[in-house]
């Protein structure tokens, strides 16, 4: 099984029992999210269950790219399992990680961890390559430590009488290694049971999305460190090495002639930390910093420690922190007490507005004791980070405020009366949380790709395949450069897209085609590459697809050429770049099919209320440009500003569910579909439950 | 792997005499330099390598892309323990100590070969005296990776399966000996080494000129220029 460590483990916290899975029993669906929805069908035989159940499985999946040579996609840990975070139920949900982990899970003889049950007492997981040992946190001091704390201390542990910098000797056999032990820890924020309640890696490395960091905590589970010296084989090392510097020389920034500077989507971008403080990026001593066999880092490390690889929602959290400074230091707070960065910076806002109109404040409508007058300070956003993590007034007193905060933006809004009547604040757009009562991303009525992949799954899909359509046509209008013919654009990707290529309005998006079968067929496409090539064999997300590349020929980047030359090379399985795309189709079906178990169905498949009336805008004020057909002509349309049409919506669900092959009236994925996915047993599942 | 029992934190004091006792007189002769300092096993010389890898700390992101690609090209699988040059870092640490890349200096007077007793480490004529084990002579008896003078040593000594588990020593070889070598030609000082042509930023650089022996300073250079700079990096 080249590509693959062999085994997963299998852990039952309230049993304490350990014991090993072959990975070849999950072999069919490659690795991550597929492997991780298979395990997670097969485990929870309830799937109702909420996310707080010990029933519930929590799965930590590699893929046979991990740990390996293929560039940006052998770093990234995929987690699935019931989450906590989203509403009406938390669903069957997913996140995923980038750094050291899902390697190191590997080298040290692991495929994947499948977590199930409640520990009756704190614990920790000490895997030693093939030594594993279910730990009591109070042995260490775990808990109650921050995930940074945590992390050092395992590190401290792990080395024994050994120093990093030398070689250390991980276990009595003697195996060696210089490397310090992957660590994912909860911080206070998960020991709580806050909603928001992410999962730490190193520095900045967070699974934010699901509340898995809450998971962790009601299982007792503090962190899982894992060390490896082992190896991973794969089918043609030669053809591996050629194959990485093909893409280096054919596709890869060249520092020597630097056509971009500041991007970091593709593999045209050179290594730029993605730090997007309002208050700039730092400009003191610095490096990129990349996960295992990334083509360029998009995170920093700082010569004073401070922002250690926070980049995205995390940099933009404090968005009005007065100095960049305290930007940086709050994005560290979010990291070490284990918040979810999106839901932070998008609810902090929230305050603001309750805030500036009025509603919050000591003695107010909503009584909240943090500190207005610290705004924009550090010690504001510590109160609030600190008030959620350990639900009380923020400064170690009791208080309701942060308890119920814990719970979540919309939670917190509805217990406050916020969502009461004609002016709810999910009907005013004060509160933005489009759907499934997470925090907005991406302008969904404008983006749709992300719109309609957000409320047709279970999350914001944080995917940044088509990402750069809204963001160079934006950008080079509002900077009044050349843009090059958008019908060339749209030819060149779409005919990437198997099996639907050459279909170039998938990529109109103007308003009269925001509904048709066309963006249907982008959705779906887009659903299945992403199941498979990146939750599955978990290639970056900011690196793949590559479609757009101003090192690459004729400006098109490797994408339908490069992600099966990588799989083959490292597994030897022969895929096409439809096979992937074909089992993204298989386990995009299982995924619909374990929601429509836990209670799914298409009336709940809905945008909160403002999406339907209120016009789009971005925050910036300038309106956002994607590629589109105007007046019977391709050219760059203004997509922000238009609303979603709830009857239009409803109708494009009818449709995309028929060609999904599901009930057009429930949503449900039919027998025979599923019989043709070879899903017979899901299908029988769906029988016995009545959903059929 | 066989455990190291010390370690020395710098170069070695019996090195350091070695090399500064002439040093002292030389006046910039490098001939004399690489005459006086060579070192030696028993009486004879032994000829300098013709290549070395150096390293820029600043620039290397830490992907340990090059980890990898050492152990594909050598051993034909993925394992960073296996790896000839080793990237260690601290995630919470400040820049640039958070990071430190360690590989082989082919040194000019390699004290591992010096302690090597089946003669199995030597510089390797047909592959430009580059410092290499000879693993069929090589008995995992950890020797040289006690010799090394470098922490951590830039030798490991684990188990081989190309020799039925046994313990063998390896070193950087500078991809002379690489049965996965993806050119035809394979590498040593006069082919490519896989770190080299892997890094993504260009932070390790292979030389044919003899680095500055004391020290770190001859062999963790400075390799960015101005288009670095223009990412927002310090250019040194």
């Amino acid at each position: 099984m080249n590509g693959y460590a062999g085994k997963i483990l299998s852990i039952n916290l309230s049993i304490r029992r350990i014991t090993t899975i072959p990975t070849k029993k999950y072999e069919q669906w490659v690795g991550g999210h597929g492997m991780g929805s298979a395990l997670f069908f097969d485990m929870v035989k309830d799937k109702t269950i909420d996310g707080f159940n010990p029933e519930n499985v929590i799965t930590l999946m590699s893929s046979p790219l991990c740990g390996t040579l293929v560039p940006s996609g052998a770093a990234r840990t995929e987690i699935q399992g019931i989450g906590v975070q989203s509403l009406p139920i938390g669903w069957f949900t997913r996140s995923n990680f980038g750094g050291r982990f899902s390697s190191m899970l590997k080298y040290a003889g692991w495929d994947g961890i499948a977590i199930q049950g409640q520990a009756d007492s704190r614990v920790w997981i000490d895997i030693r390559n093939d030594e594993v040992k279910i730990r009591e946190c109070n042995d260490l001091n775990l808990w109650g430590t921050d995930t940074w704390e945590c992390q050092k201390a395992i590190w401290k542990d792990v080395t024994g009488e050994g120093t990093y910098g030398d070689w250390i000797k991980i276990n009595e056999k003697g195996d060696m290694t210089t490397q310090r032990p992957a660590v994912l820890a909860i911080g206070p924020a998960g020991e709580n049971l806050s909603r928001m309640a992410c999962l730490i890696h190193d520095a900045g490395n967070g699974a934010g999305q699901g509340g898995f960091g809450a998971v962790f905590g009601k299982k007792g589970l503090k962190a899982i460190s894992v060390i490896g010296t082992g190896s991973i084989h794969v089918n043609d090392p030669k053809g591996l090495m050629i194959s990485r510097l093909w893409l280096k020389k054919k596709y890869s920034f060249n520092l020597k002639n630097l056509k971009i500077k500041d991007f970091t989507m593709g593999f045209q971008s050179p290594p730029v930390p993605m730090a997007l403080y309002s208050g700039g990026k730092p400009r003191i001593g610095q490096r990129p910093q990349a996960c295992v066999g990334c083509t360029a880092g998009c995170r920093g490390r700082y010569e004073d420690g401070i922002g250690n690889e926070a980049i995205c929602f995390n940099s933009i959290f404090y968005l009005f922190g007065k100095t960049l400074l305290i930007q940086r230091q709050a994005a560290d707070l979010l990291n070490r007490y284990g918040l979810n960065a999106a839901e932070m910076f998008v609810g902090e806002l929230y305050l603001k507005k309750l805030r500036d109109r009025g509603f919050i404040g000591k003695g107010k409508a909503i009584d909240c004791p943090l500190d207005f007058k610290q705004y924009g300070e550090l010690s504001y956003a510590e109160q609030l980070i600190k008030a959620i993590s350990y639900r009380n007034d923020g400064k170690g007193d009791p208080h309701p405020f942060g308890d119920i905060l814990a719970e979540g933006f919309v939670r917190a809004a509805e217990k406050w009366g916020r969502l009461e009547g004609k002016d709810s604040d999910l009907k005013t757009g004060l509160l933005r949380f489009p759907h499934w009562g997470l925090p907005v991303h991406k302008l969904e009525r404008s983006q749709l790709d992300w719109g309609y992949g957000t409320i047709l799954s279970d999350r914001d899909i944080n995917e940044h395949c088509f990402d750069m359509l809204r963001a160079f046509p934006t950008y080079l209008k509002l900077l009044d450069r050349r843009l090059p013919p958008a019908e060339v654009i749209v030819q060149g990707i779409t005919n990437k897209m198997e099996p639907f290529q050459g279909d170039k309005k998938m990529l109109d998006f103007s308003t009269e085609n925001m509904y048709s079968e066309h963006i249907i067929k982008l959705v779906t496409w887009h659903r299945h590459y992403t199941r498979f090539w990146k939750q599955s064999a978990q290639l970056c997300d900011f690196r793949w697809p590559d479609f757009l590349n101003l090192y690459g020929p004729n400006k098109f980047g490797a994408t339908g050429i490069a992600e099966q030359r990588f799989f083959n090379d490292v597994t030897g399985k022969g895929f096409s770049f439809l096979d992937g795309i074909n089992l993204g189709k298989k386990i995009w079906n299982l995924d619909n099919a374990i929601w429509i178990l836990q209670g799914r169905h298409r009336d709940m498949v809905r945008f909160a209320d403002y999406i339907y009336t209120n016009p789009g805008k971005t925050s910036s004020g300038y309106p956002e440009y994607m590629p589109g057909i105007k007046n019977g002509k391709w050219d760059y349309v203004v997509t922000s500003g238009r609303h979603f049409d709830e009857d239009k919506f409803e109708d494009f669900k009818t449709r995309f569910y028929r060609f999904q092959g599901w009930d057009e009236k429930t949503g449900c994925p039919t027998r025979k579909t599923l019989e043709s996915l070879a899903l017979e047993h899901v299908a029988d599942e769906l029988e016995k439950n009545g959903k059929m | 792997m066989k455990s190291k029992s010390s370690k020395k934190n710098k170069l070695s004091r019996r090195s350091f005499l070695k090399c500064t006792g002439t040093i002292v007189f030389v006046m910039g002769s490098t001939s004399y330099l690489l005459n006086g300092c060579r070192g030696k096993k028993g009486e004879s010389e032994m000829a300098v390598s013709d290549g070395y890898l150096v390293v820029d700390v600043e620039k290397c992101q830490g992907c340990l892309t090059c980890m990898l690609a050492c152990s594909l090209v050598h051993e034909g699988v993925q394992n960073p323990s296996l790896s000839r040059i080793q990237i260690l870092q601290d995630s919470f640490g400040k820049f640039p100590e958070d990071l430190s890349i360690e590989q082989c200096r082919q040194c000019e007077a390699p004290e591992c070969v010096e302690a090597c007793p089946e003669n199995a480490l030597t510089a390797n004529t047909e592959f430009g005296n580059v410092r290499m084990v000879d693993k069929e002579k090589c008995t995992g008896c950890g020797s040289c990776f006690e010799a090394c003078p470098y922490t951590p040593a830039r030798l490991s000594v684990m188990e081989d399966s190309a020799f039925n588990n046994e313990l063998k020593s390896r070193k950087c070889d500078l991809c002379a000996n690489t049965p996965h070598h993806w050119e035809k030609k394979g590498g040593g000082p006069g082919g490519k080494q896989a770190c080299v042509e892997v890094c993504p930023v260009g932070a390790i650089a292979f030389t044919q000129k003899l680095p500055i022996q004391e020290g770190m300073s001859g062999y963790k250079v400075n390799l960015r220029d101005k288009n670095w700079t223009k990412l927002g990096y310090l250019n040194g």
